[in-house]
């Protein structure tokens, strides 16, 4: 929350309260807040597609709102009427109607001269898992159980589990850190020349709310295995099966986890 | 007398121990046992991969980095505010762990506590010696504010570059294609690359003026850029950074996100050369190695490319330049040509580095080390001279531009490495020993064929350091994407360097990006905004008129208590 633009939104919504404004001065009030609040009111923007359909929504709210009472409805529109018939308010209705037609000049014009923009492709980050098992270097692996084969080894022998890691760190240093950087978080040498970028491992969002068994398939099977809604004729990541190991693939995995600190997800237990 | 001499050291004893260390020993920060100690935990975790657990250079990437990683041992750092063989003062060592040194893999490590930095400093200083020799430490040199830059100095600053022979690795126009520049090597042997000049983002030193005059000053320890402290004045030194200064755009390369086609009526007349293309909107895209497919690129010589593109009513013409060392114009090149995988290990790697030897730290690199064989080394991942010669008569430079072969339908692309079985590529392709353009149909990376040149056009020239190559198409063609005015297209790009042996899938590219092809009249915003405020004054004329003749005697609804 942006307490810089959602306190003063306040401040003069309670200003209106002690005003005793009218009906409408409130809806056009109402509506401004909040889309005053969804557009700069978050730190994270909101996507204008978004607000949109918030802003969709709000109107037809506050619209239902005045029109479902004659004497809402009423208190309305006699101060649009008002303005439109009264001789006293001459003046400001001359501002208005030729107010409105320059806005709608001004909104054309900002709208043709935005930069060009290439098409765009909402690209899933994450997408879903072929359902079947998948092939790899000659071995099938069910993607909604399998687990890490050395995982185990974490609690059962430390020092072999060390050993993987250390290999994974290895595998990672010659071959995954040209895009996603020395220190795992996406900023490799080449990164600035691709797109989409490279996962930044240490962003909590990433492999932390993975299973060791998404980052396998989508190690092994690289941009060119993912299924459409990913992207796969854009994305540089390689199909590591064609390079690596079964057992390297595993083992950078695991020196993902630790050297970030983070735990994967776990299999669900119905699934194993 | 026997007495006299104890009387002087019992009055004069607790006034020597009460004076100050001697200055030199106060230099000495190696850091207590315990700091060296959690430095060693802090290098083993984030450094060790790159420098090596011993500090060597030869950890798990050093194999496929140019530049290779600092080899600790040799006592020999390149960024120093110290003068020329002197080790670096303990900001010069943080100033690099925390900033890191642009266009390598050496990030920058702004996460890590200013106790971890301290730290880590002291152990890299356990890995050579020299840290305890006080002969090799020495006062940082100071570097004057700046003054401000003017053309005048730079002008002079071009003598300076000529008269110091900045040119014979830099080039004469400062694209890092002087005539040494393929073959130098650092003191350890290993190949080095000249900075280009014109991509001052790429200084290892930081883009800043005070950066250059600072490697002016200092030059770089270990590598053939020596110190002009002493041959140069202190005025001469900021004319020839005001020149350096001037051969590059900007301190950032403002890479683009799309590339504009400009619509012009006259004839696309080629021999025009680069002239063709005046007025058109400069799009300068980064290019990275292909490590994706087998036959990968790990250290490609371009970073990246500029292209232009200019379009008439039926034809369209794009020009692309792209810095490179050396004209490799004879042997061959092809999209379809085999590129053998990288097959370097690590311990082969650590082999051939170990057989050099040591040379003194404070030895004056004036003089360019030339190392005649070195030049396969460097380019070529697996060190064999057979495959950067590339035979009998070796690769040439070339370039391509990829197109979808047909107008994607909705969002599917090709997949950006010369397409997929599905959905094929157009490659305009040309090599540049060879005087005619190709063209190459790409079902994927290993499915390459040749297409049908017949409408491609194509010349080429190579002047100071830089490849000119324009490529002109009709746009329309019944073998082809049509290619209207108006419209986005999908568009990507590679080059090839025949000095590294780059051929087929060993190259640098770029990922998609988008064209778009102005049309040929373009609608000013003028008339849609009075057709759109004339229709918004129209109906409200409308609204007031019906409301009013409503509303005859006033405003007629009874006041309410909402």
């Amino acid at each position: 929350m942006n307490l810089l633009v959602v306190l003063p939104i306040l401040v003069a919504l309670g200003a209106l309260r002690l005003l005793k404004a009218g009906l409408l001065a409130w809806m056009i009030a109402l509506w401004m807040a909040i889309y005053l609040t969804l557009r700069y009111g978050f730190a994270v923007p909101i996507p204008a597609s978004v607000i949109t359909l918030y802003m969709g929504i709000t109107t037809m709210a506050l619209a239902t709102y005045v029109l479902s009472s004659r004497e809402r409805f009423a208190s309305c529109s006699r101060p649009l009427i008002a303005l439109v018939v009264e001789r006293r308010l001459r003046t400001l209705l001359i501002v208005v109607v030729l107010g409105l037609p320059l806005l709608v000049a001004a909104r054309i014009y900002t709208n043709m001269s935005q930069p060009l923009q290439p098409p765009s492709f909402a690209r899933t980050v994450h997408p879903a898992p072929p359902s079947e098992p998948i092939t790899v270097r000659g071995q099938t692996f069910d993607l909604n159980a399998v687990e890490n084969p050395f995982r185990n080894l974490e609690k059962s022998d430390p020092s072999q589990f060390r050993v993987h890691v250390e290999n994974g760190r290895r595998v990672y240093y010659q071959n995954c850190v040209y895009c996603h950087g020395d220190n795992v978080q996406g900023d490799g040498l080449f990164a600035h020349g691709v797109n989409p970028i490279p996962t930044n491992f240490r962003d909590s969002g990433t492999i932390a709310m993975l299973q060791e068994g998404f980052l396998f398939w989508r190690i092994a099977k690289g941009g060119p295995g993912m299924p459409g809604e990913g992207g796969p004729w854009e994305s540089a990541m390689p199909a590591w099966e064609n390079f690596l190991t079964v057992d390297e693939m595993w083992d950078v995995i695991l020196f993902l986890y630790d050297h970030t600190g983070q735990r994967p997800r776990e299999v669900e237990e119905h699934a194993k | 007398m026997k007495n006299a001499a104890w009387k002087w050291i019992v009055l004069v004893a607790p006034f020597v121990m009460l004076l100050p260390e001697p200055a030199a020993a106060a230099e000495l920060e190696l850091g207590t046992d315990a700091q060296q100690k959690a430095g060693k935990v802090v290098y083993e975790r984030y450094c060790s991969q790159c420098h090596g657990t011993e500090g060597d250079g030869k950890g798990y990437a050093a194999s496929h980095l140019r530049p290779r990683p600092r080899d600790f041992t040799s006592g020999k750092f390149k960024i120093r505010t110290t003068p020329s063989g002197a080790l670096p003062t303990d900001d010069d060592l943080r100033r690099v762990i925390r900033d890191g040194m642009p266009y390598t893999t050496m990030i920058g490590w702004p996460n890590l506590s200013d106790q971890d930095v301290t730290n880590v400093i002291y152990y890299i200083k356990t890995f050579t010696k020299d840290f305890k020799n006080r002969d090799y430490y020495a006062q940082p040199i100071a570097i004057p504010e700046p003054p401000p830059h003017d053309a005048d100095s730079a002008k002079k600053g071009r003598e300076v570059y000529l008269q110091m022979e900045c040119h014979r690795c830099h080039g004469d126009q400062g694209r890092a294609d002087g005539a040494s520049a393929p073959s130098l090597v650092n003191d350890a042997g290993e190949p080095i690359l000249p900075a280009d000049l014109t991509k001052r983002w790429t200084f290892r030193g930081g883009p800043a003026r005070r950066d250059i005059y600072r490697t002016f000053s200092t030059g770089l320890n270990g590598t053939p850029m020596p110190s002009y402290a002493d041959s140069l004045t202190d005025t001469q030194r900021w004319q020839l950074v005001d020149y350096v200064y001037s051969l590059g755009a900007a301190d950032t390369p403002n890479y683009a996100e799309r590339v504009v086609s400009r619509s012009i009526a006259d004839d696309l007349d080629m021999t025009k050369g680069e002239a063709l293309f005046d007025g058109a909107e400069g799009a300068f895209l980064p290019l990275f190695g292909q490590i994706v497919e087998p036959g990968r690129a790990f250290h490609p010589n371009a970073t990246g490319i500029e292209v232009k593109a200019v379009h008439n009513r039926e034809h369209i013409a794009f020009l692309l330049r792209w810095n490179d060392m050396r004209a490799d114009r004879t042997g061959e090149n092809s999209p379809a040509l085999e590129a053998p995988e990288t097959t370097e290990t690590v311990e082969e790697a650590a082999s051939q580095a170990s057989s050099t030897e040591e040379s003194d730290p404070f030895a004056d690199a004036v003089e360019p080390e030339v190392a005649g064989d070195a030049t396969d080394d460097f380019f070529s991942d697996d060190g064999s001279a057979e495959t950067a010669s590339g035979g009998e008569a070796g690769f040439s430079d070339a370039v391509a531009v990829q197109f979808p072969a047909a107008l994607p339908d909705g969002i599917r692309l090709p997949y950006f490495i010369f397409g997929d079985p599905d959905n094929p590529v157009d490659i305009w392709f040309a090599d540049l020993a060879k005087p005619a353009p190709q063209r190459f149909v790409g079902r994927g990376s290993r499915s390459v064929a040749p297409g049908n040149p017949d409408g491609l056009e194509m010349t080429a020239s190579y002047d100071a350091g830089v490849w000119s190559v324009i490529f002109k198409r009709k746009r329309r063609q019944e073998d082809a994407m049509a290619i209207e005015g108006g419209q986005w297209y999908p568009v990507a790009f590679s080059v090839w360097d025949g000095l590294s042996g780059d051929r087929g899938n060993k190259r640098a590219l770029t990922r998609w990006y988008y064209i778009y092809v102005e049309p040929a009249e373009t609608v000013g915003p003028l008339r849609p905004m009075a057709k759109a405020a004339v229709a918004t004054f129209g109906i409200e004329i409308v609204l007031i008129a019906l409301i009013r003749r409503k509303h005859k005697n006033g405003v007629s609804i009874p006041p309410t208590n909402p």
